[in-house]
């Protein structure tokens, strides 16, 4: 097919591309430059605190299939996502453009205002509530958000469209698993994945002494040096209930306070160097860190791409904390029809795998691999040996194309949020974790 | 004075229209000129105050709609019970960051107001020059040079010179060398323009009174720079006091700040309303603070200026 030629051209311009952070590791200057942003999102907030209050039914009153009968007055979609997530390249002109993007508008009229300014669930969370809670529109037709308590808020205080499940044909047959019908979004009712990934623990081989396999790992002296482990504070929690033979989804605060415990241990562990509110990435790969929990596309992308041979992403024995960062559309969208059909196309094997070979997370659509696998075959023909070599590595990833088996050993945390259990989960580990 | 203002009434005579206007027009005046100012800190400083306060005493939560006002007084008796600690190692790595800062600072404001010369502008520039670059990148820039197997304690390191587990980062010493590096030049400017402004003819003057060199200093110039030294101290303690960045990026759990705290409320679990509370105590906090300083060294520099008349 012409169309996927055009693609490998596109993907070798990828590969210069790839000269950047990955998406979480963004996050590192995100916290910092969001500083200023809080006095807004305060106003905010004040002004939105009359018009919540009581949470209304979940998607009350609305028919979905309703909804997506007429089609929008306008073919436009403006789609709200986290910076680097997306394929990118280059055209004859040096602009950078999206090229699933723009074949979507291609094949199908819609325009797309693609906008990379999610930085933290709880920023856009704060940003986006105030116009939900009274009933305004938030400028958005498809955000990106991660399962967990700002994804829960925001289904039960009715503040998504609810999806109509007969009009998602890519999604009904090339979705993964995983992401069909998951604990958090039953029928998957107002969210569709868009990309997933695992929280497990980064080794740097240079610096442990033996096998790192299991979270204690992090608290042994003779296999860690001193000041040299890391954790994430935002996963640490589930992360560690998982390593206890506790299952989040059912846990309660005697559950909570005994991960706490841990957690405690290993702040006044000497091999604890830090919590990581902002990116672990940096002390990864300076060295400082020698075991750090950390998130399966950043190591895999510093490992198989950017040369640290020294890294390695493990799956811890006791399981590990699978996340999903989901699309959905806000209520009061503008262009809602266009936005699931934007959220459907990005199913299709061809497109999904454009995607994939731009991000390095764990693709919703499984026979992405397969195409991977092409790619890699039809670069090694034309002469590019090692950006071959890397799509295989990608594309033979157990953590980008994990089988039951593994997932089986994966947890999606803690998702029974409330403003109490909340304020709880808070009191029990925010003085450890940001103490 | 007063004589003449007294000459100038009986002068004018009868007040007539034009002057009447003309007279209240220079009344107005003044206010005129702070408008612009004016309009500003009402709008900027303190409307978000207000809002800062009301945020303070809501309550609720944010999963379930918001916060409502609802005098909640509670917020600050939380805000000061749960975070004294916090405060205290603020207060305290902000005096050791100042205390520093000047012991750096004083000598090389001084040696650029005495010895500059024809230099003193580009030497001003290079003090100046480091808020070219964000604050952030500067700090991180240090986790860069100080990495535990980075540029400098890499090859310390290899040469057997540093214990193969010593590490600067994610320490106190860290933080604190870095809050001092990026105020230093909060401090070196006041001091400078106290310095500079010092009569070169009062030092000659007490040389010839055979006053020794560290006398003439110690007698003389520093005396005469401490309105300097006030507001250094001022410009340096308040915002190292509700820094957080250099905690973020060069500390360890064992260096959160307030401003962490206070951060970490706002932009992380959304608790506004203690956030706003916490924000406002250490404001009030370094206000009171600084006011018993300024009465302090006020007098003190009053009675110097007067021992030195």
């Amino acid at each position: 097919m012409s169309g996927r030629d055009d693609r490998l051209d596109e993907a070798r311009l990828q590969a210069v591309w790839r000269n950047r952070l990955t998406r979480r590791g963004f996050l590192r200057g995100a916290g910092l430059g969001a500083a200023g942003l809080s006095m807004s999102a305060v106003l905010a907030a004040c002004g939105g605190a009359g018009g919540g209050g009581t949470p209304t039914e979940p998607g009350a009153g609305q028919d979905p299939s309703e909804i997506f009968s007429q089609p929008d007055p306008e073919q436009h979609v403006v789609f709200a996502n986290w910076p680097l997530y997306i394929d990118k390249a280059k055209d004859k002109e040096g602009n950078v453009y999206n090229p699933s993007l723009r074949k979507f508008t291609k094949e199908t009229g819609i325009t797309v205002d693609y906008q990379e300014i999610i930085q933290s669930n709880e920023e856009f969370f704060a940003k986006i509530q105030p116009q939900l809670a009274a009933g305004d529109p938030t400028g958005y037709d498809i955000i990106v958000i991660t399962n967990g308590r700002y994804m829960t808020a925001l289904i039960n205080n009715g503040w998504l469209i609810p999806l109509d499940p007969e009009r998602r044909p890519n999604f009904d047959a090339n979705a993964a698993s995983w992401a069909k019908d998951p604990v958090f979004d039953p029928g998957n009712r107002y969210t569709m994945a868009w990309q997933s990934g695992i929280t497990g623990l980064a080794v740097n081989h240079d610096l442990v002494t033996g096998e790192i396999t299991k979270l204690d790992d992090m608290l042994d002296e003779s296999k860690v040096p001193p000041d040299s482990v890391g954790a994430i504070p935002g996963d640490a929690p589930d992360l560690v209930m998982i390593n206890l033979g506790i299952d989040p989804a059912t846990s309660g605060p005697e559950e909570w306070r005994e991960a706490a415990a841990w957690l405690q241990r290993l702040r006044e562990s000497p091999t604890f160097r830090k919590f990581y509110d902002q990116g672990y990435t940096d002390d990864m790969t300076a060295g400082n860190l020698s075991v750090t929990m950390a998130w399966s596309g950043d190591v895999l992308y510093y490992a198989q791409w950017a040369g640290y041979s020294n890294l390695e992403f493990v799956f811890p024995e006791a399981g590990a904390l699978l996340w999903i960062d989901n699309m959905a559309i806000p209520q009061g969208a503008a262009h809602p029809v266009s936005a699931y059909t934007l959220m459907d196309y990005v199913y299709k094997p061809e497109i999904a795998t454009m995607i994939t070979e731009g991000v390095l997370y764990m693709s919703p659509v499984p026979a992405t691999r397969e195409l991977i696998l092409q790619d890699a075959e039809q670069a090694e023909d034309q002469g590019y040996k090692g950006y071959a070599n890397k799509l295989r590595a990608t594309a033979n990833s157990p953590f980008l194309y994990p089988d039951d088996e593994f997932l089986s050993r994966t947890s999606f945390g803690f998702s029974e949020w409330t403003d109490e259990a909340a304020e709880e989960w808070d009191a029990i580990f925010n003085p450890i974790l940001y103490g | 004075m007063a004589a003449a203002a007294t000459d100038q009434r009986t002068l004018a005579g009868p007040p007539v229209r034009g002057d009447r206007r003309a007279s209240a027009r220079k009344r107005l005046v003044p206010y005129g000129l702070l408008a612009p100012g004016g309009a500003w800190l009402v709008a900027f400083f303190l409307f978000p105050l207000v809002i800062m306060v009301y945020t303070s005493l809501t309550s609720g939560g944010v999963l379930s709609g918001g916060f409502r006002f609802t005098w909640a007084w509670g917020n600050y008796v939380d805000a000061l019970t749960d975070n004294r600690r916090y405060f205290a190692r603020s207060l305290a790595y902000s005096g050791i960051v100042t205390a520093a800062a000047l012991l750096l600072a004083y000598p090389l404001a001084y040696w650029i107001a005495f010895r500059g010369g024809r230099w003193k502008s580009s030497l001003l520039l290079l003090v100046l020059l480091p808020f070219f670059v964000s604050f952030i990148i500067r700090t991180i820039q240090w986790k860069f040079i100080l990495g535990d197997v980075g540029i400098v304690l890499g090859p310390l390191k290899d040469l057997g010179l540093l214990p193969e587990h010593f590490h600067v980062l994610a320490t106190p010493f860290a933080v604190i060398a870095g809050i001092t590096y990026n105020f230093i030049p909060f401090t070196t400017f006041p001091l400078y323009v106290a310095l500079e402004r010092i009569d070169r003819s009062l030092v000659e003057a007490a040389m010839d009174l055979y006053a020794s060199r560290a006398q003439a200093f110690w007698k003389v110039v520093f005396p005469l720079s401490l309105p300097g030294v006030f507001a250094a101290v001022i410009l340096t303690f308040v915002p190292a006091t509700g820094d957080y960045i250099n905690a973020d990026i060069l500390g360890n759990p064992e260096t959160t700040m307030i401003g962490n705290v206070i951060q970490r409320k706002f932009l992380l679990t959304l608790d506004y309303p203690e956030a706003a509370a916490l924000s406002i105590v250490l404001m009030v906090g370094m206000v009171v603070l600084a006011s018993i300083y300024a009465r302090i060294l006020g007098t003190e520099d009053e009675a110097v200026a007067a021992g030195v008349a």
